[in-house]
């Protein structure tokens, strides 16, 4: 059940790491920012203008100097790190750059170990709902394949799939086709937002590419979120 | 899909190096089972080859080589003795049993032991009676009427293949002596097992010193007294004389096992080295397969693993590796023992039970799986720390 008010909501939320000299460097400052619902939107940057670190933040895979985050109406910044990482393994997907593939497991596999870490899914249901998945994006002849025999676009699509593997309602997807070459990221980034809007989820990219930038239903600019922290830099 | 498959993969993934740390850990758990294995066979064995005579008699010299010789057949044979050394010991009112024996040469490195059928007699007291298993013993003959007849212990027959009534002898010289077997013993676990039992008789005529000296001589007395309190005495009395001596076998024995216990503590420092060379080495890997798997660890943090959780699969890791070379090493160090006891026994040494399953397997195996742990503990809590934002980044 989704709680009613926004899917994603962020407020006075600092990130800084600290200097060699003591001092510390202060890469994000948002003031306010919140994803109403369902839909895709996707927030543009530049390069170092604090966009990865924004999702780790948002997943819950690193804190806040300060602020407070909610994501479908829990405040994760609250929230102990344990019950972080299930909550984070529960309901949210994370698509990475970089695939971040198991390369010791199949494709297969490494949608499996999503829901292994998250044990919402019943052990018995977990491979058959992960053939699902990996089929409905194409990949069913490959389920037995490590990461090493696969595509590059086929392995992001195993990441999406994993990304999917316990339905969270919020996915992430960090430059999904920076890593890609332009006709194998139009066919990811289809997936992608298809499976999405299937499925009613709501869908962060951040992205500096411009072939995504338009994919969206709604298009943010990292400059404007983190505004302050760009002036202070 | 539960931790152990992803363990399983993970040792999978690094097959080479996986198998070359189990096989290291199986090396060093089987030196150790094999060592505490024929260590203690070896104790067996002289505990159950040792004598039920309290005393033995024979030339002066190495009271430790005379046992040896007479009781195990090892070591290299004393001087002789007279024949009148075992008549007065036969007519010590304080003596129970008084049995010659004779060490000879060997037919096919069996020793042949040359002894009356007192030795074979079932005193209330002995432990050990050898028994037949087929045919007879030989006959007390009269000394100058040899019958040249062998009672062959089970060993002896088993490896020799000799059977009643086969005849044999060893070198030519020995043609014209040559032996009848009338009899095999049954099992005993005893250096009995290894000896070609001929009457003294048969023996000193075979003896070419013998034989021309017309002298009747013996290794050595085996002598039980009516009293144990007549023990000191008579082995007092019998070292006494410049030219033969009585040894305790069971001072023997215990100054043997006290050496046993110097090449125990030896081992078990070579042992310790060993286990220190094999957690290190189980270390280093573990260490570096976490190294290499941050990025993976970090993947798996991002999509929910708890810190237990991936601290769990490291240490799992290292344990199941010592645990397979654990399980490989007890039935190598197995294998080790039944090779070394047997080319032990071949040589007349004394090893019994090397293979009897004890405490010591699952111990060893316990010890080797905390070991596992022990050493796979700091990587555990690298696997623990690891920064996930940090090691998410692209490379």
């Amino acid at each position: 059940m989704t709680p009613a008010g926004p899917v994603l909501s962020l407020r006075g939320v600092t990130k800084s790491f600290p200097l060699a000299d003591g001092g510390a460097l202060q890469v994000l400052d948002v003031e306010h920012l919140e994803l109403p619902g369902a839909g895709c939107t996707v927030i543009k940057g530049r390069s170092g203008s604090g966009k990865t670190t924004l999702l780790n933040l948002i997943a819950g895979v690193s804190a806040p100097t300060g602020g407070t985050i909610v994501v479908h109406g829990t405040e994760i910044t609250a929230l102990p790190e344990a019950r972080r990482d299930r909550f984070r393994a529960e309901r949210i997907g994370y698509v990475f750059q970089t695939f971040n593939l198991l390369p010791a497991f199949s494709a297969l596999e490494n949608v499996v170990l999503a829901m292994m870490f998250a044990r919402t899914v019943p052990r018995r249901e977990q491979r058959p709902r992960a053939r699902a998945i990996l089929g409905r994006l194409g990949l069913g002849a490959r389920l037995g394949h490590t990461p090493g025999q696969l595509s590059r676009g086929e392995q992001q699509r195993v990441a999406i799939a994993r990304a999917l593997a316990n339905d969270p309602p919020l996915i992430l997807a960090d430059e999904p086709c920076a890593s890609l070459d332009a006709a194998t990221a139009r066919e990811v980034l289809a997936v992608l937002l298809a499976v999405c809007r299937e499925a009613a989820k709501t869908l962060l990219v951040v992205s500096h590419d411009e072939a995504v930038l338009g994919a969206g239903d709604r298009l943010l600019d990292m400059a404007t979120i983190n505004a302050r922290a760009e002036a202070a830099g | 899909m539960t931790p152990v498959t992803v363990v399983w993969r993970y040792l999978q993934g690094r097959f080479v190096t996986s198998v070359l740390t189990v096989v290291s850990v199986a090396l060093g758990v089987s030196l150790v089972i094999a060592s505490v294995l024929l260590t203690r066979g070896i104790k067996e064995g002289f505990i159950a080859g040792a004598t039920d005579y309290n005393l033995i008699v024979g030339a002066k010299g190495s009271p430790t080589q005379l046992v040896l010789n007479v009781v195990f057949r090892m070591d290299a044979p004393t001087p002789n003795i007279p024949l009148s050394a075992y008549e007065d010991l036969r007519a010590d009112p304080r003596v129970e049993a008084a049995v010659p024996v004779a060490m000879g040469d060997a037919y096919q490195g069996f020793r042949y032991v040359a002894t009356s059928a007192a030795y074979f007699a079932p005193f209330s007291w002995r432990r050990h009676v050898p028994a037949l298993a087929t045919g007879r013993l030989f006959r007390s003959e009269a000394p100058e009427r040899p019958d040249y007849e062998a009672v062959l212990g089970a060993d002896a027959a088993r490896r020799t293949g000799l059977k009643p009534e086969d005849r044999f002898y060893e070198g030519e010289e020995m043609a014209t002596y040559p032996l009848r077997v009338v009899g095999v013993l049954r099992p005993t676990g005893t250096a009995d097992d290894r000896a070609i039992f001929i009457s003294l008789a048969s023996y000193w005529e075979m003896n070419e010193v013998s034989r021309k000296a017309r002298v009747k001589p013996l290794t050595a007395v085996l002598v039980r007294p009516k009293r144990l309190s007549d023990l000191t005495a008579l082995h007092r009395g019998w070292n006494v004389g410049p030219d033969l001596q009585a040894a305790l076998p069971s001072a023997i024995l215990l100054n043997i096992f006290n050496l046993l216990g110097l090449v125990e503590d030896v081992l078990a420092v070579v042992l310790a080295v060993v286990a220190v060379v094999v957690g290190l080495y189980l270390f280093v890997t573990m260490y570096n397969a976490t190294l290499e798997r941050r990025r993976e660890i970090a993947t798996m943090r991002a999509l929910g693993a708890r810190r237990a959780t991936v601290l769990g699969i490291v240490l799992l890791e290292s344990c199941a590796i010592a645990g397979l070379g654990g399980l490989a090493g007890i039935l190598g160090g197995h294998g080790v023992a039944a090779l070394g006891a047997s080319l032990l026994a071949a040589r007349g040494g004394p090893v019994t039970h090397a293979l009897a399953l004890s405490a010591l397997q699952p111990v060893t195996f316990g010890a080797v799986v905390a070991l596992g742990a022990l050493a796979g503990l700091l990587p555990a809590v690298l696997a623990y720390r690891t920064e996930v934002a940090e090691n998410l980044a692209p490379l």
